[in-house]
């Protein structure tokens, strides 16, 4: 694995009004991540894990500040190449899972390639691949309702995978699932993480799972970064 | 995103909510189904009308009415220094007017309009009608279409043709079986003779006219189709007898009530000749020579433009009150885009997450849109159409009880049928705009919080 910085953010700020109060959710936040890396961020509630996730994500944008993934600055993309971004080079997985109850696990896996132009027929077919992968297939015709959380979740991961991104940003993806779930899910993403070279940026609570799998933890507090930790 | 799965998309999403989406669905098909019921009758009635006047040749028609007094006096008010006009004699209606008229280029025949009213008896039933005297040659000039029979000639001695509506109001219902039938005509004439003594004492006194009923037999030669009811045609009469038979006959000859207040010098002529033209191009001269002998002439053809604006007001109208329903359909669209929009919420934020673009998510909502304008204007045509027939079928079946024959009184035609469909998907998709927008707007970050 090479050295480069994948993801760098240079004096990130976000600030949330709402009308005369302002709430500062991240300051001047410096970050670098390298390639094929797995990121912990830990830190209390209310201290700018989520907002750091979505600004990384390109579902919010930085009050000031830039952020750069491979070489390019996603802060200064406009809508539609920010939603270009979200569909080619990231993956979200969420604590809530976000996957729609109406839809089975095949087509919530499939939904991303809906927005790609992939034909029905290439975007069952791949999403079947990806079911396959994280163990789901038999229940391919499931709907989200008759799944665990755990499974939700790995359907959910698959959803981020399907589009083939070079980074995994997971919001506390085991805030909802037992212990014994919980680390079946981040042994996933280290999984992936180590086989395919994914770049996994991983909040958590759980410090004792991020300190077995991730290679380095920032801790956030009060939307500053206090502590960095490199742990391999 | 690909049209097919826009599409399949909408279907999908309409589909989960089945209730609401036939709800408003079935909105929009009343709206569009009366929107297209208004205008298919107001087509129909423009179709019946016009195909009647072309059917009939009624623009190659110039009807002939002597001027009256006060119109001459207006007419020399304005135009005192044309000694040649002030020099001009009214021209009676008379048969030297028939016989001069039908010498201008272009006038196929002329006809003096001589009607008058009598009881027509026919196998113990009675009605009431008005005979129109039109001779042999121009009965036969395909001013009517027989159903039956044949047309009478001037050598035939009391024959009549009969309309097929009067035959209705006789208990008639086959026009073949009363060819050759005697049928009865009474008449009321001006009667000063002794043996109508009673009735002019009575007048005499004040308290009754002097008239005597006359009964004349004719035989049925042949049985007219009735045209629409349309007033001003040549023809406006249900009975037709020869020139030579109503000259036989004691009557009091009339067009109308308003022939009794006429001045005696044009009581002398006739009260209206109708004139036929070979082609619509003769009509200004033809109008001109009249005009030159101090008569009115009328052409319907001069009503084309007011027909044209009546018939553009009557759309207007109908179109007014169908769209009231429209626009009703169309808050139902607005209420169920915005419904589905709060309920989809945090949908919408999840795709959004996996890559939608606002542009992609604002098309998902308008072919939702869309999809409930095409399937309502689907239907709406469908309902407009049967309610139509319905209301045609009801309608045709009360006035065929009156002597009125079959009409179509709604038209259909494909440009209704195609507008209706498109008019229905653009009312949506504009009732889709403002849901649309707020879809697009929704934060994703706000969203992929809602629970």
């Amino acid at each position: 694995m090479n050295s480069v910085n994948f993801v760098e953010t240079e004096d990130l700020t976000k600030v949330y009004s709402s009308g005369r109060i302002e709430v500062i959710a991240l300051k001047d936040v410096n970050l670098s991540v390298q390639e094929g890396k797995f990121l912990g961020v830990t830190g209390p509630s209310g201290s700018g894990k989520s907002t750091l996730v979505n600004l990384l994500g390109g579902l919010d944008r930085p009050s000031s500040g830039s952020i750069n993934v491979q070489g390019r600055f996603i802060s200064e993309l406009n809508k539609e190449e920010l939603a270009l971004y979200r569909r080619s080079q990231v993956g979200m997985i969420f604590q809530s899972f976000n996957i729609i109850s109406s839809y089975t696990a095949l087509e919530n896996v499939a939904f991303p390639l809906l927005f790609a132009g992939v034909a029905k027929k290439d975007r069952n077919r791949r999403a079947g691949q990806i079911l396959t992968k994280v163990g789901l297939y038999p229940r391919r015709d499931h709907r989200p309702g008759e799944l665990s959380g755990g499974e939700q979740q790995r359907v959910a991961i698959a959803r981020a995978l399907i589009n083939q991104p070079k980074i995994l940003l997971a919001d506390e993806p085991t805030g909802n699932l037992d212990s014994r779930t919980s680390r079946e899910i981040v042994q996933t993403l280290s999984d992936l993480n180590k086989n395919q070279g994914l770049t996994v940026i991983m909040i958590s609570h759980e410090e004792a799972l991020l300190a077995e799998f991730a290679d380095d933890v920032i801790r956030l507090s009060d939307g500053k970064v206090v502590e960095q930790e490199k742990i391999r | 995103m690909r049209i097919s799965d826009y599409i399949e998309q909408s279907f999908s999403n309409l589909w989960k909510k089945k209730l609401r989406t036939f709800l408003t669905i079935f909105g929009v098909v009343i709206g569009i189904g009366a929107l297209v019921s208004m205008i298919s009758f107001g087509k129909g009635v423009q179709k019946n009308v016009t195909d009647t006047f072309m059917e009939l040749e009624l623009f190659n028609y110039v009807f002939v009415y002597p001027r009256s007094e006060d119109s001459q006096t207006d007419e020399s008010s304005q135009e005192p220094n044309t000694p040649e006009k002030a020099s001009r004699q009214v021209r009676l209606l008379d048969d030297d007017f028939l016989r001069e008229v039908t010498k201008i280029k272009g006038v196929e025949w002329a006809v003096p309009e001589v009607r008058f009213p009598a009881m027509i008896r026919f196998r113990q039933n009675e009605e009431f009608s008005l005979i129109q005297v039109l001779p042999a040659d121009i009965c036969e000039s395909g001013l009517i279409r027989l159903r039956a029979g044949r047309f009478y000639t001037s050598d035939d001695e009391n024959a009549l043709i009969i309309s097929d509506s009067l035959l209705r109001r006789l208990k008639i219902t086959e026009p073949q079986t009363v060819i050759g039938q005697e049928i009865e005509l009474s008449t009321m004439a001006v009667d000063f003779s002794l043996s109508n003594l009673s009735n002019i004492i009575s007048f005499f006194r004040g308290r009754g006219l002097p008239f005597s009923k006359q009964n004349y037999t004719f035989t049925i030669a042949g049985v007219a189709e009735r045209k629409g009811g349309i007033g001003g045609m040549p023809l406006r009469s249900d009975v037709f007898i020869d020139r030579s038979a109503s000259e036989q006959m004691k009557k009091l000859s009339l067009t109308s009530i308003w022939d009794f207040f006429q001045s005696p010098q044009q009581a002398e002529g006739y009260s209206v000749v109708n004139i036929k033209l070979s082609s619509i191009k003769y009509i200004e001269s033809v109008k001109a020579q009249i005009d030159d002998w101090c008569l009115k002439a009328f052409a319907l053809i001069d009503q084309g433009e007011e027909f044209k604006k009546g018939f553009l007001f009557m759309d207007m109208i109908l179109f007014a009150v169908g769209m009231i329903a429209v626009v009703v359909a169309s808050m139902g669209i607005i209420n169920t885009m915005m419904m589905s929009i709060l309920e989809r919420y945090k949908e919408i934020g999840i795709m959004k997450a996996v890559g939608a673009s606002d542009r992609d998510v604002k098309k998902i909502f308008l072919f939702e849109s869309g999809v409930i304008g095409f399937l309502g204007g689907i239907f709406g045509l469908f309902l407009g159409w049967m309610v139509s027939m319905v209301i045609n079928q009801v309608v045709n079946y009360f006035l065929a009880r009156q002597g009125v024959p079959y009409m179509d009184y709604f038209s259909f035609p494909w440009w209704l049928c195609l507008g209706a469909v498109v008019f229905s998907i653009l009312v949506s998709l504009t009732a889709g705009i403002y849901p649309t927008l707020r879809a697009a707007r929704v934060d994703p970050v706000v969203a992929l919080r809602h629970d």
